[in-house]
């Protein structure tokens, strides 16, 4: 395990070293120049000038990126263009609120939507599997951006039976905004996810090991809560690990609809802001979440396989 | 002492496919005796393994079916248990062991947890005394250092040792019939041999009956009894091992016989070579069956009687327990 | 079908063989049966048919008129005032259309281009294996490993907003599924019979992977097309509507971005134009996929 761990850790430098590599090659050279572009079209050539000293834009490209590298090894991000605040404590303001918000909505929609999928499953073929299914369809298709807007309209404006949006740092107190979001979560994915673990489900009903239970006499509850359960593990996982990147983007969407000041408004706050030094960050830093993401994935799976070995 | 323990009586079981419907069993009768083995041959596809999954009431629904027919255990239809009746059955009295030993085993729950789960479904036993249960099937079918092996995983054990297991967990309440869908040929040839071995011995050990699901007519003529030929959903010929090895009279069973390689020595003492024989042309399809005997096209002894219509079956000599029938009506 | 014998006679004494039927054939009568299918395809065909009549200026044109009142309620008086009036008086029925147009446009620009780039850089690396292997799998990982709304942000920042830095952006990250999918199933083939087969026969690298592969693992681009359309449609809708998306010409994301304010006035129309005109092609999407699915599927006979 531990060594499966640092195995994978050095595996994915190549890749932090990828991800540093994109986003300063969008950033410093295709979008033209950095300085010109945080500063706008009207500004002196006084102000250009002091910016391009505060980056380190004035100097050679390769310099540029290796002091990129530098600042992303130290964790030293500089400054904000926009509010002169350090990069960094914004990373550490804005990471509390969003996991609030993406990590408890992500794990309550992957345990109902497993409860759902399997409860599906085993009515198979029947009323109720049907129903399911053509709701699933029905709920996946509809935009996720008209969830969010119909929800917040009527369940908060118009019932007021939640804010209407805001924050609030103390602990539980924060939940009070956050239930909101987290229900349109679960309704805006729930659709997808049912109908994805019912069809990892059904296909696991079709293995030999299922007939073999079955010859054993065993009852089909026993049969499925039991053994198909825990075959589907391994397609519930897979579906998770790709699922990961939703949680920023759904960060980006309900942090913005819902004024939570995650790391998603920041950056969409930085974007209107043309705050470049903070939207490089945010993608490296969202990357590495990702990353990290997976490497813990990749550990779940050797819990629910036990053919999967960690070396 | 010839006393019938299962009795299926014109079984018949059928198939909704995408082109239409299909039997796979038609109007199949046997009986299976206590302390005997009974062969099924065939070629795939003819039916033997959606006969036993029939008796087993495992046929998947949809798309397959059990259309027609009795199943008589102890007297009783089984076809007219309820699925809860069925289940005391399943595993207890009649058990089965598959084709596939690497995907028959769960592969996500150790053999002992899948083992003990069988003895605690059927035995009033305790959870210490199911596994110390456990281990004594493991041991009885040959699996070395049983105490410690139980705790692996299927993928930790090869396999022979998969299939012994199976064999274990089917055999782990003593049921009265064992069904053996071609439980050696995934197997290597050395390990066949050990499996037939070791189920022979078991037999012989608790007295069960047994049906071997196979299309190799040497492991039949080792293990059998009594032998039943299948072809294309229908009963061709049966009898007992003797008569069937003696004296084969359907063309199909002969060609089955025919297409085993031999060695055999020429007066001279040296090895001879013998052409190897073979049954021309394919199955037919189940739903393009032709019209009289589904064996016409590949027979070489075929006439025009045959194509008219299907024979019935015949009974060609009368035998103790078990006469000698074919389906044909010809006599070669 | 298992066979006892290779005498050539057995051939005609035996029923002739059914007629085999390659997976397109199957495919396509298997499609054809589908009911949903055939009626999710007319729906995904009238979409097309509106946006290509908005592209040539026969439908729903001028959009930007004014034609009543700001935030005139839906009438049924005039095809262009069922669903009501913007701000500026413009007709929410003509921007709904356009926004199809729109849509169509950047479902067919983005699957074009990136579904070839998928394909081949995916069939290069799971065929070669080795070094090109690696760089390949190096690069996409890399870019998947950047959540793709950044990516996509940062591309659309670097190239100024607008329609052009969307297209780049999600052709740049679209291409990866495909991508992935091919190279699994090259890294399987490779090693198949046949084309061993045609490697004793002296065939060349192009010929193996264009020729003898591709047509065997086509059918996962019919698949990936679909997916990838979608995908393309709600990502301009999420794109726009974060504000790094489409500006000035109507699209769906406009529209319901525009709606955020207008909800708390009672303005409900423009949301539900775009929305429903949405659901309609994203569901038709969603089921002739499947559909697709099950009837290219080589393992249901």
């Amino acid at each position: 395990m531990g060594t499966f761990l640092v195995r994978r850790i050095l595996g994915s430098i190549p890749i932090i070293f990828g991800v540093a590599l994109v986003v300063f090659i969008l950033f410093n050279i295709v979008g033209g120049d950095p300085a010109l572009m945080m500063v706008g079209k009207h500004a002196t050539a006084q102000q250009i000038a002091d910016i391009r000293r505060e980056y380190g834009l004035d100097q050679p490209l390769y310099v540029q990126f290796f002091h990129y590298l530098k600042d992303i090894i130290t964790f030293d991000f500089g400054r904000s263009y926009a509010t002169r605040q350090k990069i960094s404590d914004m990373i550490l303001n804005g990471i509390g609120p969003s996991l609030s918000l993406t990590l408890p909505a992500f794990f309550i929609t992957t345990v109902i939507s497993v409860i759902l999928g399997l409860l599906v499953s085993y009515f198979r073929g029947g009323i109720i599997d049907r129903v399911a299914v053509i709701l699933c369809v029905i709920g996946m298709s509809i935009p996720s951006l008209g969830y969010i807007l119909f929800g917040q309209y009527y369940l908060a404006y118009e019932l007021r039976m939640f804010p209407i949006s805001g924050y609030d740092y103390s602990f539980p107190g924060r939940f009070e905004y956050l239930v909101l979001p987290m229900i349109l979560w679960l309704l805006l994915s729930v659709g997808y996810d049912v109908r994805f673990y019912r069809t990892a489900m059904l296909e696991e009903t079709t293995q030999d090991y299922v007939r073999t239970a079955r010859a054993k006499g065993l009852s089909e509850p026993r049969v499925f809560f039991k053994h198909v359960l825990k075959n589907s593990m391994v397609p519930i996982v897979t579906n998770v690990v790709l699922e990961i990147p939703l949680l920023i983007l759904g960060s980006f969407l309900f942090e913005t609809f819902f004024g939570i000041p995650g790391l998603g408004s920041i950056t969409i706050d930085a974007l209107h802001n043309s705050d470049l030094p903070v939207i490089k960050s945010m993608a490296f830093v969202m990357s590495l979440l990702l990353i990290f993401g997976n490497i813990i994935t990749d550990i779940v799976y050797a819990l629910v396989d036990p053919r999967v070995k960690l070396k | 002492m010839n006393e019938k323990i299962l009795e299926v009586k014109n079984l018949e079981t059928s198939f909704k496919l995408e082109d239409g419907v299909v039997k796979a069993v038609d109007d199949v009768s046997f009986n299976v005796y206590k302390g005997k083995t009974l062969g099924i041959v065939g070629e795939s596809g003819c039916g033997k393994s959606v006969t036993s999954l029939s008796i087993m009431r495992l046929i998947p629904n949809p798309p397959g079916k059990i259309s027609g027919g009795q199943i008589i255990y102890n007297g009783k239809n089984l076809l007219d248990y309820s699925p809860a009746e069925m289940r005391k059955i399943r595993g207890n009295e009649i058990s089965m062991i598959f084709q596939e030993p690497m995907t028959s085993l769960n592969p996500v729950f150790t053999i002992g947890n899948q083992l003990i789960e069988a003895i605690e479904l059927h035995q009033k036993l305790s959870s210490k005394e199911c596994r110390e249960k456990a281990i004594e099937m493991l041991k009885l079918v040959g699996i070395p250092s049983p105490a410690t092996r139980i705790d692996d995983y299927p993928h930790q054990l090869s396999g022979g040792m998969r299939q012994r297991v199976m064999i274990a967990m089917a055999l782990s309440c003593n049921p009265h019939v064992l069904i053996a869908d071609e439980p050696t040929t995934a197997l290597d040839v050395t390990i066949q041999a050990q499996i037939l071995e070791l189920l022979r011995e078991l037999q012989d050990r608790v007295g069960m009956a047994m049906i071997l699901i196979t299309h190799d007519l040497g492991v039949v003529a080792e293990v059998c009894d009594d032998v039943m030929v299948m072809y294309a959903g229908r009963v061709v010929e049966t009898g007992t091992v003797e008569e069937i090895f003696k004296n084969p009279k359907h063309p199909y069973t002969r060609g089955l016989l025919n297409s085993i390689p031999t060695l055999s020595k020429d007066p001279t003492g040296k090895a001879k070579k013998k052409r190897l024989e073979t049954i021309p042309g394919i199955v037919p399809s189940l739903l393009d069956l032709p019209k009289g005997c589904r064996f016409q096209d590949r027979c070489t002894f075929v006439k025009d009687a045959c194509r008219t219509s299907e024979p019935e079956l015949r009974v060609i000599k009368s035998g103790e327990h078990l006469d000698h029938s074919i389906r044909c009506i010809q006599d070669i | 079908m298992s066979t006892l014998t290779t005498t050539p006679d057995s051939i005609e004494i035996g029923q002739p063989l059914p007629k085999g039927r390659s997976l397109w054939q199957l495919g396509w009568m298997r499609l054809k049966q589908d009911r949903y299918a055939i009626v999710c395809a007319s729906i995904v065909l009238f979409y097309f048919l509106i946006a290509l009549l908005s592209k040539l200026d026969l439908i729903a044109s001028p959009w930007d008129m004014k034609v009543a009142d700001s935030y005139a309620p839906p009438s049924l008086s005039e095809f262009k005032l069922w669903l009501g009036a913007d701000i500026f008086g413009r007709s929410v029925m003509y921007k709904t259309i356009y926004g199809t147009r729109t849509a169509i446009g950047i479902g067919l620009v983005v699957t074009l281009l990136s579904i070839p780039i998928g394909v081949f850089l995916g069939a290069v690396a799971g065929y070669f294996g080795g070094w090109i292997d690696e760089i390949i799998v190096w690069f996409y990982t890399t870019l998947s490993s950047i959540p793709s709304i950044l990516l996509l942000i940062a591309i659309s920042y670097a190239l100024n907003r607008g329609i052009t830095a969307m297209y780049v952006a999600l052709v740049s990250t679209s291409w990866i599924g495909m991508a992935r999918v091919m190279r699994g199933e090259f890294i399987k083939h490779k090693t198949r019979e046949y084309v061993i087969a045609a490697d004793s026969l002296g065939a060349s690298h192009f010929s193996k992977i264009f020729k003898h592969i591709l047509p065997n693992v086509s059918h996962f681009i019919i698949l990936n097309f679909s997916m990838q359309f979608m995908g393309a449609i709600k990502a301009e809708v999420i794109l726009t509507f974060l504000g790094v998306g489409i500006q000035g010409t109507p699209s769906w994301g406009n529209m319901i971005d525009d709606a955020k304010l207008e909800l708390a006035r009672g303005v409900w129309w423009q949301l539900t134009g775009a929305t429903v005109a949405m659901f309609f092609i994203i569901l038709a999407f969603n089921i002739l996929g499947d559909s697709l699915r099950d009837a290219l599927d080589p393992k249901i006979k």
